[in-house]
């Protein structure tokens, strides 16, 4: 039981990284009809900032906000200016724009900072425990499961209640006439970079405390966060939130259960097992759990 | 008032829509533009509303005004904020949005503490709506569905509405519902465009007529002469100058008539 336990709330954790991350692939896709490759990158990017800012000397809390902020102003002039100019092209050709601006980035970003292993500063006790029902918890788990808890319903009012969650959902629903009722769907693609790049940020600096270093291979996440994207359903930000979550404990309750039973072959048997699960979906439910049922009549 | 003079629209660059067109809408009236599918009624309304940028479409040339301000920029939400909105073909709502959320995102333009008066009274002119407030608006009955998507017009507080064919594909008791409800709109003093082809109800709820023929238009006049007029008789209202008319006795090149005006 304990074990159980102890493997949920770790599953939690990672799961509310793999919520973030395919939260901003859900709001850059339903908005714009953009698969962002390049997402994983923005993950990266955030990762290293944050270090930096810390490291530099800024309040922990604070230099949060910064990184959030300025990965998403980074992901708002991705949009603006390579993608805006794309409006109206086929799909692949967007795809393999943002593979390059992804590849770019990193470039960027292994310039800037180099590819040394660096570990992620934390405000707590990096290796502090808290018992929880007789598990013990990482703090760095509990921040990520909390931090990750206020954003989504901070997202969930913006998204359903605030004026530009109305006209965002407007926009995903029909461009041409959100454009008609004056609604500015050049700003709201703008927007909804700038979620999605504040949302991989804030992923990226709890994913650093995680494996507790970062590198540049950090940005492997964004693949690694896909299946929850699918289980969830590619157009349903609900779906990929409970996807991500899904994911993080399938995981590591694979890791814990279904390894050892498999002897050697099973040593990482668990990094394999998400894209297990997401097949399986793609078989026999390949809308994902909420993306289906278009909305008509009959 | 809104003023057109010459317009000229271009889609990808080689297809001529409109030839020309020139009109006046007077503040206040319906002006009701008639025209078979592929005229450049819609094509109209795009150029209005800054809509024709998303379709590859261009204004080649001509001039526009609407209270002596130039149109045909290209910001559709200058337009909405300067007093026209849009009321697209085939309803168009926002299907996965519920009633009251396609409401709001009418008043996208406004920030000012009057939307939620606006929105009740929106409900009070459509109990129906009001009913349904927290529906998804897809699963509206279509004659509901046209009157949120007027309603939702109605939300950016415009002096003019331009119709694209409400009617289309309503019984005709919704047909006559949605006749009403464009009468009362003016009777509140909002100019009405309205795209039609169902000439008949147009022509009675209308005060002028335009009818339009591959880009141009080849006769307009006030809506009880057009409704007189033996042509307009003929070819809209589908009643012959010898009442009703055998088709397949009328030899083609009668039936596409050209009109010389």
């Amino acid at each position: 039981m304990q074990t159980f336990l102890q493997l949920l709330f770790s599953g939690l954790a990672l799961g509310s990284i793999y919520a973030l991350v395919a939260l901003g692939f859900v709001v850059i896709y339903r908005s714009s009809q953009v698969f962002n490759f390049a997402h994983g990158e923005f993950v990266m990017l955030g990762a290293f900032l944050m270090i930096s800012l810390v490291r530099g000397g800024v309040w922990w809390i604070v230099a949060l906000l910064i990184t959030m902020v300025v990965t998403g102003a980074v992901g708002m002039g991705v949009e603006r200016s390579v993608l805006r100019p794309m409006i109206g092209r086929p799909v692949f050709v967007t795809v393999i724009v943002t593979i390059f601006v992804g590849a770019l980035m990193r470039v960027a970003i292994n310039l800037i900072w180099g590819g040394t292993e660096r570990g992620m500063p934390t405000p707590w006790d990096n290796t502090g425990v808290m018992e929880i029902l007789g598990a013990r918890v990482l703090f760095n788990s509990v921040a990520a499961i909390v931090a990750t808890a206020v954003v989504l319903i901070g997202f969930y009012l913006l998204f359903q209640r605030s004026r530009i969650g109305v006209g965002m959902r407007a926009t995903a629903s029909d461009q041409e006439v959100a454009l008609g009722l004056g609604i500015p769907v050049g700003r709201v693609f703008g927007f909804s970079w700038f979620l999605a790049g504040s949302l991989a940020a804030l992923a990226g600096v709890f994913l650093g405390m995680f494996p507790r270093i970062v590198d540049g291979n950090i940005w492997l996440i964004a693949l690694v966060a896909f299946p929850a994207v699918l289980i969830g359903g590619l157009e349903s930000p609900l779906g990929a939130v409970i996807g991500g979550f899904a994911l993080g404990v399938v995981q590591l309750l694979a890791q814990g259960y279904v390894n050892p039973l498999l002897g050697t072959f099973g040593n990482n048997f668990h990094q394999v097992f998400p894209y297990v699960v997401m097949i399986g979906f793609l078989m026999f439910k390949p809308y994902g759990l909420f993306g289906t049922h278009e909305v008509e009549r009959v | 008032m809104l003023e057109i003079n010459n317009l000229e629209v271009v889609y990808n660059k080689v297809i001529l829509v409109l030839r020309g067109i020139s009109l006046t809408i007077e503040d206040g009236q319906i002006v009701a533009f008639l025209g078979s599918n592929g005229a450049g009624k819609t094509t109209l309304l795009r150029a209005i509303t800054g809509l024709l940028d998303i379709h590859n479409g261009d204004v080649t040339k001509g001039t526009g005004s609407y209270d002596g301000k130039p149109l045909f920029g290209p910001d559709p939400d200058a337009i909405v904020r300067r007093g026209i909105s849009h009321v697209m073909e085939r309803r168009r709502i926002f299907a996965d949005l519920t009633v009251e959320e396609n409401l709001r995102s009418g008043a996208f333009t406004r920030r000012d503490a009057g939307i939620k008066d606006d929105l009740e009274a929106q409900y009070e002119r459509f109990p129906v709506l009001g009913e349904r407030r927290n529906r998804t608006a897809g699963y509206l009955s279509g004659g509901e569905q046209q009157m949120l998507a007027v309603a939702r017009a109605m939300m950016a507080r415009p002096k003019m509405l331009l119709m694209d064919e409400p009617t289309l594909g309503l019984a005709p008791r919704l047909v006559e519902e949605v006749a009403q409800v464009i009468k009362d709109l003016n009777a509140e003093g909002i100019g009405v465009l309205l795209v039609e082809q169902n000439a008949s109800v147009a022509l009675q709820i209308a005060d002028h007529g335009y009818i339009l023929e591959t880009g141009k238009v080849v006769h307009d006049g006030p809506a009880e002469q057009l409704r007189e007029d033996e042509d307009v008789k003929e070819f809209y209202l589908g009643v012959g100058g010898d009442g009703r008319r055998n088709y397949r006795e009328v030899k083609h090149y009668r039936r596409r008539k050209r009109w010389l005006s």
